[in-house]
């Protein structure tokens, strides 16, 4: 007998389509607060690029590579391959349901991609020779970091962009003018003609760079650790994109819906924390496979410091991989919230510590970010807290009923009609 | 032969064509841009330092940063009387921005154990600095030597991450930082037809200049005419990363000072063994791109089918 029964209720399908956050002010405390931190971090970042790095940074030639690349491109992006992981779940293996969360991945994935690509282009030190890109007879093509460099602005500006397209289209609809209506009715049939061509361009070009991601790491050899140093980090990586990516999901809608007072969908939350199980054994699979490959599995329980981030990165990535195999589990919105969460850290401890914690440089020196630089880095999580929350509101990202929908419709016009009768 | 081609010479011309790709794909793989073990060039330039021989005078010190315009590198500290003479002293802690050269003293704990080691760039023959340097501002120029173009840094640091002995240094204090390194005297002496300021002016020959495969049999022969003189009975840099252009002869233990055990296997070459074969011509994407998006128009196709029924069901339009 399945949960649902047992509990006495049934699941109901919340989660008809993306509908605007309402029913709350604009302006919010909370959003001052984070909009101020961003305020801050970019303000920051914008002087650090008219002085040298050593007084906005811990960074050494040691450890040249802070905090904005290893956690702010490096781990983040893992949590913004929500639309690669859902996406290919919803239109490569024709997951129907899946499409009502889109929009949330959509989002979450632009902002976390633009934030970090903010971070590169403050974080390297002579961007003004960035130009290069456009000469192709300067590209080294052997380079996983010209790789990156390019997929990941084209992925976030042209594909990111046209799949939120949609998105910001609609609200011109609602709110615009008929001429503008008539205009997007026009576009319409050509965004759609489009449409199966650029989603398919967005679900490889992560694949690339997400992979290539890790494949920075193979040029650093010995110096990272062994446990982590292997020829499937670029595998490994795409796949702790879609551990994270997808756990991200999961924790954005219920956090989302929770703060916003809408109903969960569990049907939906329980199918893509199915996806997430499967996709937490997969990534299990190649990394015991890899370790014993290669001969390090003594190395990974050997108790030591390395082998202690192991078995957490493990740990973290197990325990929502058992649990929501179960069907009761998934459909228990706290059990989800918490495996959905951990499988995030999972994720994002697998991508970060090869390159900080596991990167051992010949030289002694120690590497911890200093205080703008941490506030710097704060500023654009910040950023895309805020912009998130604004884009809920101004855009149908949050899934809810169509209900719903239909009476903020209703609400509108009794609005506009009570302006009118004022005016 | 007629002008018409039937399907059987069609299928026979994808076939051939296929086949020619493929073989194309396999022969790029067998002759590849990073080897697992490159060969030098007969003319690539190299030093040979042989600590047993080093009185530690660091003229060489003197000789690099004078012939390329290092200012004084005070990184190891500054003496306390500084404050009365207002002087400069020049006393560099290690490699770093303003030292592209430097002699240190290893000594064991117990003072039994004790060698000088010269560190400066090692000019790998595949650098895993000019793999990883995606501009191109980095690069094996002739001769060997691994240079760096201002025009194309990009300021990534990718170079610092990726160099085994830790060579690349980044000013870190500058508006406009460079990376700095050993470059061999390039543009200063090498491409004049001279031998690199170090070797140079070194007194008593400890660090010298040469053709490679000439210093390595060199430095066999020295281990040859005293056996277990130096440590390990062998020349550090013959197959260090793939091999290295600077050479070492020491009667200490690499690693005490500060020289890497490293496998023989080139960085580049680990680092693009599978992605060059993915990437050539862009295959693996195509190919990829063209799965996924058979697969998803397909899917397509029938989302926008079932759309019409939808938005007639609900009254409401789609959301993509």
């Amino acid at each position: 007998m399945s949960a649902h029964d047992t509990t006495g209720t049934t699941l109901i399908n919340h989660w008809q389509r993306g509908v605007p956050v309402y029913r709350e002010p604009v302006v919010t405390p909370t959003q001052i607060f984070f909009a101020a931190f961003a305020a801050l971090g970019l303000l920051m970042a914008v002087v650090r690029f008219f002085s040298p790095l050593a007084r906005f940074s811990g960074m050494n030639d040691a450890f040249a590579w802070g905090i904005w690349k290893t956690f702010n491109v490096m781990t983040l992006t893992a949590l913004g391959s929500g639309p690669l992981a859902i996406g290919i779940a919803a239109w490569v293996f024709n997951r129907e349901k899946l499409h009502v969360v889109m929009r949330t991945a959509l989002v979450s994935g632009f902002l976390f991609y633009s934030t970090g690509l903010i971070a590169l282009g403050f974080d390297v030190g002579r961007a003004w020779n960035f130009y290069s890109v456009l000469f192709p007879w300067r590209w080294n093509v052997h380079s996983a970091m010209l790789e990156v460099s390019i997929c990941m602005p084209v992925y976030c500006a042209l594909f990111l962009g046209f799949e939120n397209l949609p998105m910001v289209l609609e609200r011109f609809y609602y709110t615009g003018s008929d001429a503008t209506r008539e205009r997007l009715q026009r576009w319409a049939p050509t965004v759609r003609r489009i449409y199966p061509f650029m989603i398919t361009g967005a679900y490889i070009l992560p694949l690339m760079h997400q992979s290539s991601l890790g494949g920075l790491l193979l040029l650093g050899g010995e110096k990272i650790d062994p446990i982590w140093q292997s020829p499937v980090l670029p595998l490994l990586y795409v796949i702790a994109a879609g551990v994270a990516g997808i756990g991200f999901v999961i924790f954005l809608l219920c956090m989302g819906c929770l703060r916003y007072a809408r109903p969960l969908d569990l049907g939906i939350l329980s199918e893509v924390g199915g996806l997430l199980s499967i996709v937490c054994f997969v990534f299990l699979a190649v990394r015991f496979g890899d370790l014993a490959w290669r001969g390090e599995l003594g190395a990974a329980f050997r108790l030591d410091r390395m082998s202690f981030l192991f078995v957490i990165e493990t740990a973290l990535i197990l325990a929502p991989a058992v649990v929501l195999r179960n069907r009761a589990a998934r459909e228990t919105p706290r059990t989800l919230l918490f495996m959905a969460t951990l499988a995030c850290l999972g994720g994002m401890f697998y991508r970060f510590v090869p390159s900080t914690m596991a990167f051992h440089p010949a030289a002694r020196s120690i590497y911890f970010p200093s205080v703008p630089e941490l506030l710097i880095s704060v500023g654009y999580i910040a950023l895309g807290v805020s912009a998130f929350s604004l884009a809920v509101k101004y855009f149908a990202v949050l899934p809810g009923e169509i209900g719903d929908w239909n009476y903020m419709f209703k609400l509108v016009r009794k609005r506009r009609a009570g302006s009118v009768r004022t005016s | 032969m007629s002008p018409t081609i039937n399907r059987r010479q069609l299928l026979l011309g994808i076939v051939g064509a296929g086949g020619a790709v493929a073989g194309g794909l396999a022969q790029s793989a067998v002759a590849e841009d990073h080897p697992a073990h490159p060969v030098a060039p007969a003319d690539a330039v190299s030093m040979l330092y042989d600590n047993t021989i080093c009185t530690g005078c660091r003229a060489c010190m003197t000789a690099c940063s004078e012939t390329n315009g290092l200012p004084p590198d005070t990184s190891a500290g500054m003496p306390l009387d500084t404050a009365l003479t207002s002087g400069i002293w020049d006393i560099p802690a290690d490699l770093n921005s303003k030292t592209k050269n430097i002699i240190k003293l290893y000594k064991d704990p117990d003072g039994t154990d004790f060698g000088f080691v010269k560190r400066q760039c090692m000019h790998c023959l595949d650098p895993a600095c000019v793999t990883g340097c995606p501009f191109g501002a980095l690069k094996k120029d002739t001769w060997g030597a691994v240079t760096w173009t201002s025009s194309l840094c990009i300021g990534c640091r990718y170079c610092e991450v990726a160099c085994p002995f830790d060579v690349p240094k980044f000013e870190w204090d500058k508006w406009n930082p460079k990376i700095v390194k050993c470059e061999f005297c390039f543009d200063e002496r090498l491409q004049q037809n001279k031998e690199p300021a170090c070797t140079s002016v070194c007194p008593t020959g400890a660090v010298i200049f040469g053709k490679r495969a000439d210093l390595l049999s060199r430095a066999k022969k020295r281990i040859a005419d005293a056996p277990d003189k130096y440590f390990e009975n062998r020349v550090y840099g013959e197959y260090e990363a793939g091999g290295t252009q600077v050479l070492y002869l020491s009667n200490v233990s690499f690693q005490k000072l500060g020289l890497p055990k490293l496998g023989a296997t080139s960085l580049g070459h680990y680092a693009t063994k599978v992605t060059s074969v993915i990437y050539k011509w862009l295959s693996g994407p195509v190919l990829m791109a063209g799965l996924l998006g058979a697969v998803i128009k397909r899917n397509w196709v029938r989302h926008e089918a079932e759309r019409a029924e939808r938005e007639k069901e609900t009254g409401l339009r789609d959301q993509l």
